[in-house]
């Protein structure tokens, strides 16, 4: 698939994130430097639309990441003549240029600076708030980082991309109660998203697995996780994630069944109770058979099939493998 | 009965050149202008300052919460609401936690909800004065003329609409006066203004007036004159009367059904 530039490129490849910027040129060469607003001009030349802007703003962010700053820079150039300099995001997208343009620690301190006065002058400048936050992380502030994004979800409770943020943060300091709460705050803003239902269940298999010894809070976090991948499954037929998440979290509790037959009781009818061993079985089952078909189906790179990532195909390969001598057994 | 004799006027030719395209070349002029001078005059929306936009933010939390508790466990949901309805009760988030409990300021001596109203009377006013002015100008050149013959037959009903201006009682309906030329143009250019000046113009007085009439419902939530503190206090009772119950539940057991059938 050919990597548009209507959509954010920060998931994409190294090489997809190149194979867009390498265009640069050519996008920046198509359309005029000003577009002119009267009616007259705008019926004999191209129009302006919404698309051409975050066309401009998705190749500065790829230009950016593969070291093309001359580009980066014509697309700012042109960003800023139509919004102005004082339009938020066009601030944080200036912002963005002087991180990337930053070689050491104290030009980022500065472009820090900057980011704090702006927001002395105006605190509901949101883009601004953000690209805070994220430097203060990449430059590992990480107890920083949470303080501001909890500023900012004070104020901003439904924001979810901020939630998630947090949620990261909280994860990558193995605080998984936490990262929990802010998950499902993602959840509330956005329910139907699978892939932060297929994510929950991750972050609480985490959990599960941190703590070890089979008690309450691990069924508890067991339990939810299972039905976390179930639900995201449910919401996105084939979805690798879910359906690799289920295998991870069905085998587990199979292996702590036989291990310890003891049943531990659930302390607080308010959670999830796993389900009955028969039921686990049949799941397992059902992962492990939808995993080999998507694996069969990829790697045979049958119509339809191809949009799976690579990395995640391989993943589950090797999740199938460790389970084979056991089957044949 | 006799068979009506096919009515024909004799029509100067020069009608066409002097009327009917003089009308409809100012109507579009004059929807030209008037998306431009509404565009110079509007003013971009109002800041909200951090306080206004955590109370406005806040109750849409509790929103978002009272419409998908659904994808929460029990546990985490009891959490959630338990904490959102004591700082809803309590005044957490309000703007002006010293005006509880007083009455909400007059919407008229309000400066900031002036501003709101201010550009509904600007649009209003943009919209009012060149009809009014092209419609004295057409009645005192134009009235009285028929000026042209639709292509197609009509029904006696449409005689007030298109014979405006013409007291003629046994005229065809398929003549039509000026004055009903311009309310034509008045409906029908909304595609032409399209192809101008881009789908999200200004020109056309129809799409205003249905943005004022669908319009209204929206910002009424957080307009001027709404009690936020009454607003915290329905919603905590929203929230408290939820029974709980989490899509979470049996999933396992419909995701195995759906699977196997």
């Amino acid at each position: 698939m050919a990597p548009s530039l209507l959509h954010p490129p920060s998931h994409l490849s190294p090489s997809a994130a190149l194979q867009l910027s390498q265009k640069a040129p050519a996008v920046l060469a198509s359309s005029p430097a000003t577009i002119s607003n009267t009616p007259i001009t705008s019926l004999f030349s191209a129009k302006e639309s919404s698309d051409l802007w975050l066309r401009y703003e998705n190749l500065l962010l790829s230009c950016l990441r593969t070291g093309d700053e001359q580009s980066a820079n014509q697309c700012l150039e042109r960003l800023v003549l139509r919004f102005g300099e004082s339009n938020e995001k066009v601030m944080a997208l200036k912002g963005l240029v002087k991180e990337a343009d930053a070689s050491h620690n104290g030009d980022l301190e500065k472009v820090l600076k900057e980011y704090e006065d702006i927001l002395a002058d105006n605190p509901t400048n949101i883009p601004i708030t953000k690209r805070r936050i994220a430097l203060l992380r990449s430059m590992g502030r990480i107890p920083e980082a949470v303080t501001a994004l909890i500023q900012l979800l004070d104020f901003l409770p439904t924001d979810p991309e901020a939630w998630s943020e947090l949620a990261d943060l909280y994860l990558s300091q193995g605080m998984y109660p936490q990262a929990v709460y802010a998950l499902e705050e993602v959840l509330v803003a956005a329910p139907n998203a699978w892939n932060m239902h297929a994510r929950l269940g991750e972050v609480q298999y985490m959990a599960a697995s941190s703590i070890g010894a089979v008690d309450a809070t691990y069924q508890k976090y067991l339990a939810e996780s299972l039905k976390r991948f179930a639900r995201s499954i449910e919401l996105c037929d084939d979805y690798l994630r879910g359906y690799y998440g289920l295998k991870l979290v069905t085998s587990k509790i199979l292996t702590d069944s036989g291990k310890s037959p003891k049943e531990v009781k659930p302390t607080d009818l308010d959670d999830f109770v796993l389900p009955t061993q028969g039921i686990v079985e049949k799941l397992n089952e059902a992962a492990t058979e939808k995993l080999s078909e998507i694996v069969r189906r990829y790697t045979a790179q049958e119509a339809h099939w191809k949009g799976y990532d690579k990395e995640e195909i391989a993943a589950a390969k090797e999740l199938l493998a460790q389970d084979a001598p056991q089957t044949t057994r | 009965m006799a068979q009506v004799p096919i009515q024909t006027i004799h029509r100067d030719p020069q009608l066409f050149y002097w009327i009917l395209l003089p009308i409809t070349v100012v109507m579009i002029l004059t929807g030209v202008l008037r998306h431009y001078v509404t565009v110079l005059l509007s003013t971009p929306p109002k800041k909200l300052d951090k306080k206004a936009m955590r109370e406005q933010r806040a109750l849409m939390h509790g929103i978002g919460l009272r419409t998908n508790y659904h994808v929460l466990s029990k546990r985490a949901f009891n959490i959630r609401r338990d904490a959102l309805i004591s700082a809803y009760e309590s005044g957490a988030y309000l703007k002006a936690p010293e005006n509880r409990g007083q009455a909400p300021p007059n919407p008229l001596s309000d400066p900031s909800s002036m501003d709101g109203m201010m550009g509904m009377m600007k649009n209003q006013m943009a919209m009012i004065i060149p009809n009014t002015l092209i419609m004295s100008w057409i009645n005192a050149f134009f009235s009285g003329y028929v000026i042209m013959k639709l292509p197609f037959p009509l029904t006696i009903k449409f005689k007030s609409m298109l014979q405006a201006g013409v007291a003629t009682r046994d005229m065809d309906p398929r003549w039509m006066s000026s004055i009903s030329w311009y309310f034509l143009c008045i409906f029908g250019l909304q595609s032409v203004f399209n192809f101008l000046l881009g789908s999200d113009n200004a020109a056309s007085q129809m799409a205003q007036q249905m943005n004022q009439m669908g319009g209204t419902q929206g910002p009424q939530m957080f307009g001027p004159g709404v009690d936020p503190d009454k607003q915290f206090l329905a919603e905590a009772e929203n929230l408290a009367v939820i029974e709980h119950y989490s899509v979470l539940d049996d999933v396992e057991k419909r995701l195995l059904e759906g699977i196997k059938g």
